[in-house]
């Protein structure tokens, strides 16, 4: 038997399990990056996630835990409704990335709404 | 410490000197590198020595800078741009020194400070490893630290002034001003720095055509204390993350943590598989491209950090430092590969191959799994920057990571508890006899996992194969008593020969403390249940088994943030989630979930705020097994130092019967 043939077949087997294991897993659950204007040119009703800055029209109902508010960006905005927590630094004017589809009624339905935290090591985020 | 200076005079001569001093490491370390290279070519002894000491010398001015920038800190030198970004005259003094590290510019200095200190410790011994051999590896050290030094004193300098001295610092931001950041970013980073040793006596034994193992058995300790620092930074960062930002978990598979959590995976693979070289010769080739891979998934991860080239929850601090170090990426790897393929020819294995069924195949296929970790959380980590090559740039969630990486983990959790039992060359005992032992706890717990009412394939899977691993590694320590028993010798005597061989049953105590974190994991991951509830004040709420009565709320003052306190009662204990709101941060807030642990399960309660109608709403978890995450961690490094402490230089370990006469520790 040729030296190394052993493991170079074993190689090819991993390989071909990782590639197809990454092949499925990420056919299924990938999702497009999109901000708010890209969203709007080409709408899509499937999952996506959003990244925009939160604007002043916060409204919080039902014991603070849905919310509704406008994510814009440069030109477009577009209404979000989520049901849940949202991050400590949630709060008109920072970027956040909400993940749902947009609705039939225009509303952006969230599923989870992540905020841009402050990287440990970036400088402190308040320029006001 | 709080007391600023106001002489101007005194005030700018902390940054003229650190300027200074970089400036000095940045020519002594040029000066190491190109004289370390040329009397490693020629093998002129006088010369490399002198190299070696321009290396110490370039590594003394670094510390100086370090101690600069530190006095710079504590004294709130608010001229030096860097102070005035990471602290202010508030922040408590341990936090004030932390900033050090805290910010980009600093956390260079810290990282070129511990290559700087650990590139030492490694040459001083170096010079029996053969002069080119050393020479080499003082000068790839020493041309890393000059890369460093180079941005250090061109684009992100921490000593550059002010124009203007303000009256006070900016702060850090309430999340980070946590005990756990005085921790965490040090040694995760230092783990990083420290693998640029492996990697340097690495290459420099490909330059010098020497295929040995004595460059790993030189820096075995360097790499297990890389691995052990960011195995340990690894696990910080989950319990900060579970701690303090209040969401209930503690991995997210963002960005950050998967170029953090690469580089690990590399180093595991590489500690496993260097074994098969010091013992047997072989995988020379693997060896040498393994720590090259793991060197440049860290220059990878500090580029991916600092360019904000992929999208992710953390907002980096985009600078001008991408670029450099996507600079330094592409030179180490098309160095790298370059100088692999020359030496290609060379480095072919001498003793003959293994079977198919043994410690060496097993660590092998280890290896390529580890691999294919490392492809799957890549891949994931650059298809945001490859798909927006090619039209509209997508990304992948947790679901992706757990479906294509949670199989691989499942295989080498089964290997975890078969290969230490497999024999080294040939097949000694039958293999499912060794077995047996596993195998049966494996049976019983998927047995009463099943009589339970589990369903889940994964955890069927998983947490029956976590238990085969763990009973492999007791059963290890068990064998060594019952033999010792048998010949009549006393316990106290076992515990002599686990002393004298703490190598390796050092390494099954690490084995050990990963199997009580994997239950840790599946527990938390396969039976989290969360639930979010408005309560009013005496209303309870049962979750999981656990009934928790809201007792009402309380405001209070405190020096530079208002907290809102709702107090929960679960059993005799008294759970105070809170949130504060910083007023002089635009209000921003900050959640204190509250944490009640028991071996069972974590029960987590975050406030999400009161109500008009008086009531208060919640958001609670409970998280089965997490406080085993932490102990898992916790006995991995108390492993990895019990099995180096004191230990002694030897290439190989061998199979003798215990020796009459206990040797002392």
């Amino acid at each position: 038997m040729i030296p190394g043939l052993k493991w170079a077949l074993l190689g090819v087997l991993v390989a071909g399990c990782v590639g197809y294991l990454v092949y499925s897993a990420s056919g299924g659950s990938s999702e497009y990056y999109l901000t708010v204007s890209e969203l709007r040119a080409h709408a899509t009703s499937g999952d996506v996630r959003v990244a925009g800055v939160v604007q002043n029209d916060l409204q919080r109902s039902n014991g603070g835990l849905h919310v509704q508010f406008t994510e814009k960006d440069g030109t477009a905005s577009i209404p979000v409704e989520y049901s849940g927590t949202l991050p400590d630094i949630f709060q008109p004017g920072i970027t956040v990335v909400a993940e749902g589809r947009l609705g039939a009624d225009g509303i952006f339905h969230a599923r989870a709404v992540l905020a841009k935290c402050p990287s440990r090591f970036a400088t402190t985020p308040y320029t006001q | 410490m709080s007391v600023p200076l106001r002489d101007y005079a005194i005030h700018t001569v902390i940054g003229y000197l650190g300027a200074g001093t970089l400036l000095a490491g940045l020519v002594m370390g040029g000066f190491a590198t190109l004289l370390s290279f040329w009397a490693g070519w020629r093998e002129n002894a006088a010369f490399v020595q002198v190299g070696r000491r321009a290396f110490y010398a370039s590594a003394a001015m670094i510390v100086l800078a370090s101690l600069l920038l530190e006095v710079g800190l504590l004294s709130h030198d608010f001229s030096l741009a860097y102070v005035t970004e990471h602290s202010d005259l508030s922040t408590p003094w341990p936090l004030v020194a932390a900033a050090f590290y805290g910010g980009q510019e600093g956390s260079l200095l810290y990282w070129a400070l511990v290559l700087a200190l650990l590139g030492s410790a490694s040459l001083v011994a170096s010079s029996r490893l053969g002069l080119r051999l050393a020479a080499y590896a003082a000068g790839i050290l020493a041309a890393i630290e000059t890369f460093l030094l180079v941005v250090l004193v061109l684009v992100a300098s921490p000593f550059d002034l002010l124009a203007i001295t303000p009256p006070d610092g900016l702060g850090l931001n309430p999340v980070l001003r946590d005990g756990g950041m005085l921790i965490h970013p040090p040694v995760v980073l230092a783990g990083f720095a420290s693998f640029a040793i492996p990697f340097s006596f690495a290459v420099a034994a490909l330059l010098a055509g020497r295929s040995d193992a004595a460059w790993i058995a030189h820096t075995r300790r360097f790499a297990l204390m890389a691995w052990a620092l960011q195995s340990t930074g690894l696990v910080l960062g989950m319990w900060w993350a579970y701690h303090v930002l209040g969401w209930g978990g503690y991995w997210g598979w963002d960005p950050v943590e998967n170029v953090a959590l690469m580089p690990w995976l590399a180093t595991t693979a590489y500690l496993h598989s260097s074994q098969v070289q010091e013992r047997r010769g072989r995988l020379r080739a693997w060896n040498f491209s393994l720590v090259i891979l793991a060197f440049l998934l860290v220059v990878f991860g500090t580029f991916i950090v600092r360019s904000g080239v992929v999208p992710s929850v953390h907002t980096f601090a985009v600078s001008a430092i991408g670029p450099w170090f996507f600079g330094f990426l592409f030179v180490c790897l098309v160095f790298s590969i370059g100088l692999l393929a020359f030496r290609s020819g060379s480095l072919a294995s001498t003793s003959r191959p293994a079977p198919t069924v043994s410690r060496e195949s097993a660590f092998v296929l280890q290896n390529l799994l580890l691999i294919g970790v490392i492809a799957v959380v890549f891949w994931g980590t650059v298809l945001p920057l490859v798909s927006g090559l090619f039209g509209q740039e997508r990304v992948v969630g947790a679901p992706y990571y757990e479906r294509a990486a949670g199989p691989l983990f499942v295989v080498l959790l089964a290997l975890m508890a078969a290969g230490p039992l497999l024999p080294w060359r040939h097949a000694g005992a039958p293999l499912l006899q060794s077995l047996r032992w596993p195998l049966a706890a494996a049976g019983i717990v998927l047995a009463a996992l099943l009589v339970a009412g589990v369903r889940s394939l994964p955890a069927l899977l998983a947490i029956p194969l976590a238990a085969a691993a763990g009973t492999t590694c007791i059963a290890e320590y068990a064998r060594m008593g019952f033999r010792l028993r048998r010949s009549g010798q006393g316990l106290a005597h076992a515990a002599a020969v686990i002393v004298r061989k703490r190598r390796r049953y050092g390494a099954y105590l690490a084995h050990l403390g990963m199997v009580v974190l994997v239950v840790g994991v599946a527990g938390s991951h396969f039976w989290q249940q969360e639930r979010v509830v408005a309560l009013s004040p005496g209303e309870q709420v049962t979750i999981a088994g656990y009934t928790l009565t809201y007792t009402g709320a309380d405001q209070r003052q405190l020096a530079d943030h208002t907290e809102l306190v709702g107090a929960m009662r679960l059993g005799d204990q008294t759970l105070e989630p809170a949130r504060a709101t910083y007023a002089g941060l635009g209000g921003q807030s900050l959640t204190h979930a509250a944490i009640s642990s028991t071996p069972i399960a974590d029960v987590y309660v975050v406030l999400v705020g009161l109500n008009d109608d008086g009531s208060a709403s919640f958001q609670i978890f409970v998280n089965p097994l997490v406080i085993w995450i932490w102990a898992g961690g916790a006995i991995i490094i108390l492993g990895v130092i019990l099995g180096n402490v004191g230990e002694r230089r030897r290439a190989f370990e061998h199979q003798v019967a215990p020796s009459a006469s206990p040797q002392p520790a």
